[in-house]
Formats: structure tokens, sequence, C-alpha cells
């Protein structure tokens, strides 16, 4: 190309370039050019620097927060990978390496569950038994378990009277035994959940089968979907991916129960095979969670069907149970939590309304350090506690607070369980077994346990293994 | 001078009449005529002590003796002829009776400076007038420091050790103590009533508390609620009973409490001091003990009080340039 005719050519070039908006109505065409200029960032106003105000003047002190330090230098460490914090908060650990053997310690078994001779001991749980619990949940991570070499439980009073429960319904003539229901309640680390799981203990030794819903906060909290149950007047709703689960907690804990046939036709979305069990039922249930609620119901069909083992039914942290859910109605409403079908079957129960055929206990522990305030389980509780013991000081109902009906009228004629401390030969024996596994240095005479006895607050058992394991001067 | 004074003078130098109102040798007439310094000083009955004192003096000339006998006329011309003498030689001065006192302590110190004396800790406790009352006693502006002379002298007059203590040392402190001496007030010995029960009383910056203590099995009630309930913090539980525990004897008496006010510090240590003082009831013994366990001093210690011109109590604001 000759030199004229290239400048002639870079000449036409920038007259289109400086004349874009010719060119692009000529052209029809939407063009992206901008000038070669180099002006603009240089008359631009320079951006002052963030942060950077006047300098302290000479002698003053500034703050130093150590923001630009944290910047430059960065933290090293790792991060906890997604769910670690979680699970490392949720671990249930059950055993201490560190801890001694303690050789004494006899095991809980078919046979001396229900002996009055165990009473006041610490025993230990047996293996099989800790695989159930641990299945339905109810082991707690705060609990202190992990200081022991193995898990064991002190028969307190309240456990004996438990078995005392639990002989009854045994005893009961075939058709005609007995549905206990009971609360426990008590002050903050008095050990009712601790109760709760020496009663499904106590029935898992029995051959019972052992329902826990561990926790009433998490059916309640909006943290599992929920769905409307077809057909329901008024309306329930089912958790399917909790009910699931529930029936996959069930199927492990109660070994017993898996190979029991089928005896009912039941409604299900899918057919169960011919010469179904118990296990290929549940199975349909934990495999598609669609019909976990039609199976959990068909499920408790079957278990309640004459010749079936009796059921313990327990549930922790009443109160979530007792009030609206989390969960909102297609119109916007809140749902009460006596509409979801798992609390349902659960209220319906303690409340009275269902019995069971082959007998059983349905147990709920209250909460003193995770319950919402709910009036009307507070004031059941008391009419409660005083038909048992002051019947001649029934309390008054309060007509400025708002007591919801339902509970009220679920709650009308349900027996408590109050958990006092621990007596001193109870302490005693604990702090006996402290000393034994080595977490307790000190001579276990009547001056320590009383001191103990006292500190804790007349024996609350929570306290008292504050005092004398966990805070260790 | 008023009226009344007059005549009480007068009543007062005609008492003295009839008795030798000196007693201080006076000088040979033949002395008087030596130009000699000399000083003109009224002389009166009061302070015999002061002036048997040997002490070198300046000469001073008395006024020479009445003799009513050649006083002519009657008895009311003797009354106009008699001198009116105040009683006190500090008439005349600023504050006479605070000069007084202060010349009869003196004395009085001077008498007694031999006797063996007990240190100052180990004297008899006694709570002196404060200065306000004494000048509200006096009816005289006395200065501050003039008034600490006179109770130095007091302490001193009280350290005379006890068993030689002369009455006349007592009586004249009287006059310079309180109504009330410490110790004077002794509070009611507490009782065990009749249903095993003893009442002691405890408070701590603006709590206070009431702990009733009776023989039992270490079962304790605070405000009716367990001792677990009420206090949240191991450390305050161990407070609120810590005289027990000091003395083992927590498992051998049951407490039922009532607190209110203040904090739960405040809360957990007014109970310390009133369950010892009611565990002092059924065992007075356990009282060294329970001092040793500081359960018996309360702890005077309270929010200071703001000030004007700080940000808070002693805080001052933050200086700024202009």
């Amino acid at each position: 190309m000759p030199p004229s005719s290239s400048l002639r050519g870079v000449t036409q070039l920038l007259r289109e370039t400086v004349q874009p908006s010719f060119a692009c109505r000529r052209l029809g065409e939407v063009q992206q050019t901008a000038y070669l200029s180099t002006s603009a960032p240089r008359f631009a106003s320079v951006p002052k620097k963030k942060g950077l105000t006047a300098a302290p003047k000479k002698g003053t002190k500034t703050l130093n927060v150590k923001k630009g330090r944290k910047q430059s230098g960065g933290d090293t460490g790792k991060k906890p990978a997604v769910g670690e914090r979680k699970a490392m908060r949720k671990a249930v650990v059950l055993s201490n390496n560190n801890a001694l053997e303690v050789s004494s310690l006899k095991n809980l078994d078919n046979e001396n569950v229900l002996d009055a001779e165990i009473a006041g001991k610490v025993y230990g749980i047996p293996d099989d038994a800790i695989d159930a619990l641990r299945a339905v949940d109810a082991f707690k991570p705060k609990q202190g378990w992990k200081l022991f070499r193995r898990p064991a439980v002190v028969v307190r009073k309240e456990a004996m009277q438990l078995a005392q429960l639990i002989k009854e319904v045994e005893s009961g003539s075939e058709g005609a035994k007995k549905t206990v229901r009971r609360i426990i309640t008590g002050e903050r680390m008095s050990g009712k959940s601790t109760l709760v799981l020496q009663g499904l203990l106590m029935a898992h030794l029995r051959n019972w089968v052992v329902i826990n819903l561990p926790e009433a906060q998490d059916l309640v909290n909006a943290h599992t979907e929920y769905a409307p149950l077809q057909g329901s007047q008024p309306m329930q709703y089912t958790q399917d991916t909790y009910t699931a689960n529930l029936l996959s907690q069930i199927l492990k804990a109660n070994k017993q129960i898996a190979d029991l046939p089928v005896t009912k036709e039941h409604s299900l979305p899918q057919p169960l095979p011919p010469k179904a069990t118990l296990r290929s039922l549940i199975d349909i249930g934990v495999a598609t969670p669609e019909s976990s609620w039609s199976v959990f119901a068909a499920l408790w069909e079957e278990l309640t069907q004459p010749g079936r083992p009796p059921i313990m039914f327990a549930i922790d942290g009443l109160a979530h149970i007792m009030r609206n859910s989390e969960y909102l109605s297609a119109d916007v409403k809140p749902i009460h939590a006596f509409d979801l079908t798992i609390v349902r079957q659960f209220v319906d129960y303690l409340s009275g309304a269902k019995s069971l055929p082959n007998g059983g206990i349905i147990f709920a522990a209250t909460s003193g350090s995770n319950s919402p305030t709910v009036d009307a389980l507070n004031f059941s509780l008391q009419c409660a506690a005083a038909r048992q013991f002051a019947p001649e000081k029934m309390p008054r109902w309060n007509p400025y607070t708002n007591l919801d009906m339902r509970v009220m009228e679920a709650l009308k004629d349900v027996d408590t369980l109050p958990l006092k401390g621990l007596t001193k030969e109870e302490a005693r024996a604990l702090m006996e077994y402290y000393a034994e596994s080595g977490m307790l240095r000190a001579k276990v005479d009547d001056g320590l346990v009383g001191e103990r006895w006292a500190l804790a607050g007349m024996g609350n058992i929570g306290e008292l293994e504050r005092t004398t394991v966990r805070m260790r001067v | 001078m008023t009226r009344g004074e007059l005549s009480r003078s007068l009543q007062r130098a005609i008492g003295t009449l009839g008795r030798p109102s000196c007693r201080r040798p006076i000088p040979h007439p033949a002395s008087r005529s030596k130009p000699s310094p000399s000083r003109c000083l009224s002389t009166t009955a009061a302070r015999p002590e002061e002036l048997q004192v040997n002490e070198v003096q300046e000469k001073f000339t008395a006024a020479a003796p009445i003799d009513f006998g050649r006083i002519p006329g009657n008895r009311r011309n003797v009354l106009a002829a008699l001198r009116v003498v105040p009683a006190s030689p500090s008439y005349f001065s600023a504050k006479p009776t605070f000069n007084d006192d202060y010349i009869s302590l003196c004395a009085l110190l001077r008498k007694v400076a031999t006797l063996p004396t007990v240190s100052p800790a180990e004297a008899p406790k006694v709570a002196w007038k404060t200065i306000e009352q004494y000048r509200i006693m006096t009816n005289e502006p006395v200065k501050n420091q003039r008034y600490h002379k006179m109770l130095h002298i007091l302490r001193r007059l009280n350290c005379v050790h006890p068993s030689l203590m002369p009455q006349e040392v007592l009586d004249a402190m009287q006059r310079y103590k309180k109504e009330t001496q410490p110790g004077d007030i002794k509070p009611a010995p507490g009782v065990v009533d009749e249903m095993g029960r003893a009442k002691g009383v405890g408070r701590r910056k603006t709590s206070s508390a009431v702990a009733w203590i009776v023989e039992g099995e270490g079962e304790v009630l605070v405000n009716g609620k367990s001792l677990t309930e009420f206090f949240g913090r191991v450390h305050d539980r161990e407070s609120a009973v810590w005289a027990l525990k000091a003395t083992q004897r927590l498992d051998k008496y049951n407490v039922w409490g009532r607190v209110s006010g203040g904090g739960v510090t405040g809360q957990a240590e007014a109970l310390t001091l009133a369950v010892a003082k009611a565990l002092m009831v059924h065992e007075p013994a356990l009282k060294p003990a329970l001092r040793r366990a500081g359960c018996i001093t309360r702890d005077p210690r309270k929010v200071e009080r703001k000030k004007a011109g700080h940000v808070k109590a002693r805080k001052m604001p933050t200086w700024v340039k202009r």
C-alpha cells in the first residue's frame, strides 16, 4: 500500500471514529468505540484513600483497632468445614478413655431393672441398650456422659416410681392394660431428661417398643418440611422428613419388632410384599418420605394389635408443643402444634383421649432451660400438682392470662412426676462412683457429701455434678 | 455589764470578804519601794492548784487589803467602795470558758503526769465531743486547732493507768465526753426461740438479709427458692452459706433466708453476715472462727457519690484544648 493511500485510509477511519453517531445512523448498527484520550483519568478528581483522615496531632493517642493489621496478615488458621461446628456441637460422646473403669459397676438387665434392691445405687447401661438409646437420641450432648468410662445412671427414688409404673402396666391382664400418662416437672438441671432416658432404658430392657421425640422444639420451629394431610378435617399437617427419620429410629431401636408380621391391610401408596414384616413396612416409609405418615399410622395400628409389646412414647421439652408452631397455613395463619400429625398423635395419648390396648407409658418432660412460657401448661401443671398433693389448695385461674383452651383440655387430668433433689444416700452413691472413676479426688465421707449436697441446692443432681466433677479447683 | 451579772459579782465579792483570798505570799512592803517590773493582777479565789506551782513568775503588786473598819459611813457606803472582780482571770479574754477549761486541764495533767500510763490503744475507748458540740456547749467561737490541742491533753489524761486513775481526772474528763460512749448501747443477746430458731441480720452494699437458722441437715431456702435456683453463680452460693461452710456446720443447720435490695453478689454477702450472726446465737464459741473466716465484720464500702464537676465519683471530664 502506498503511503498516501494508507494515510487517506487512516483519515477516513479517524473521521468515522470521530463522528460515531453519524456512522451509526448510516450503518444502522451500534458501534462501541472510545476516544483515544488519556485526559479524563488525569483530570478526574483523585479519590481519597479510604479511611485516611487528617493525621492525628502529635502527642495525642489514637485508638488502635488493628483493622489494617488484620487485613494484611490475615487469619492463617484453617476455617472449619461446612457443618463441622454443628456436628461438634451436636456430637454425643459417651465415653472417656482417661476415666477409670469402675470395677464394682454392675449393669442393669432385664431381670434386675424392676427390682427394689437397685434403689439408690449406680448402675451401668448395657451396650445394646446404649445403641438403642443412641438411636432414639435419648442421650443429649450437654449431659455429662463424656466424663466417664461408660454410661451409668443412679437409680433414684423417682426412677423407682417409674419402675413401679412399668410393673403396673406389665401386670395388667390381657385386654385391660393400663396406659400411664406422666409429665416430669422439676427445677433446672434436676435430671428430667435423664429420667426420660431411664424410662426409655427400662422399657427397652423390658422389651417394650420405645418411641422418643428427643426435642419438641424440632417439631414446631419450622426447620423441617410440612405438608397438609389430605382428607383431614380440620386440616392437619404431616412432617414427612421428620416422620421418615423417626421411623428409621424406631426400627433401629426396636429390633424385636422388626420381624413381626403385618397382620392387617393398610392403604399405602406402595404395595406391601406378601408376608410382609414390620421391617419392610417401615422401610417403605424411610425410603419414600411422602408416604411416611401413612406408614407411621399403619405401624401404630400394627403395634396396637393384641399380643404386641407395650409402648413407651416419650417427648422432651413439652412446652414447645403446647402453643402455636412456627408453621403457617395456606391462609397465612399460624398452625397450632396440635394440628401437626406427630404432635397430635402424642397429645391424644397424653390427654387420655386414646389409650393403648397393650398398655404403655406416655412420658413427657418439661425443660428448665429451653422452654417458652405457656400459661396454660403452667396452670395445668400447678393444678395437677395440687390434685396429687394438696387437693384443698387448688390454684385459681388468673383471668388476665391468655389460656389456650385446647391445651387446657388436653392436660385436664394428666398427672405429674415431680423431680426433687437426690437424697443424701443417693448423692453418696453417686459421689463414690465419681471418686472411683477418678473424677473426684477427695475422700467421700459424710462431711463432704453433706456439704456438696447442701451447696447443690438440696441435692440437685446437675448442680452436684457441676460442683464436684466439672468445676474441679 | 448587765444588771444580773453585776449583782452576782457583788455577791461573790462579798462572799470572799471573810476568808483569805490569796495564799500567795504578799511581798514585803520594803521591797515595794524597789523599782522593779511589776504587773497588776486582779485576784480571785479560784485556781488554787494553778497558783501553787513554784514557777518563777513576774512579780506583781497586789492591791492593798480593804480595811472595812476604817471605811466611814454605813453599809451602803461599804458597797460603794467595793471593787467588782470577775470570777475568772480569763474574763476579759475572748474565750474565757475555753481558756479556763484549757488551763485547768493543763494543771490537772501536770498533777498526774507522773502516774504510770498505758498505750493509747489499750486505754478505754472514749468518744470526745466534737468541736461543734463543744462550741454549742460553751457558746464561744473556739478554733479548731485550739480544741485539738485540748483533745490532745484529754487523750493523754485518758492514758493514765485505769487502776490508778484519780477520781478528779475522771470527773474532769466527763465534761468533754459525748453523751453516749461506744459500747454503751449493747444489743440484746440473741436467743434461740421455743421452736429452735435463731435470727440474724446482715447487710452489704444496698442489700439486707435476715436469716433464721434451725438445727437440721443442710437445707437452704432463700426467698422461698433453693440455693441453686436463687444464686446462679457457684461463688455466690458458697458466699451465702460461707459461715456454715467455714465452720463445717453446713450439714447441721437448715437456713431460711430473706434477702432484699441490691444485686446478686450483695445479697449473697449480706446473707453471709446474717447466717453468721444467727449461727453465733446457737454457738457463741464460734465467734473467733467466724471472725477468721471474715463473717463478723460488716463491709462498710458503698457506692461513692457523684461529685459536681466530675463525670463520675472521681473521673474528670476529658481535657479539651479550646
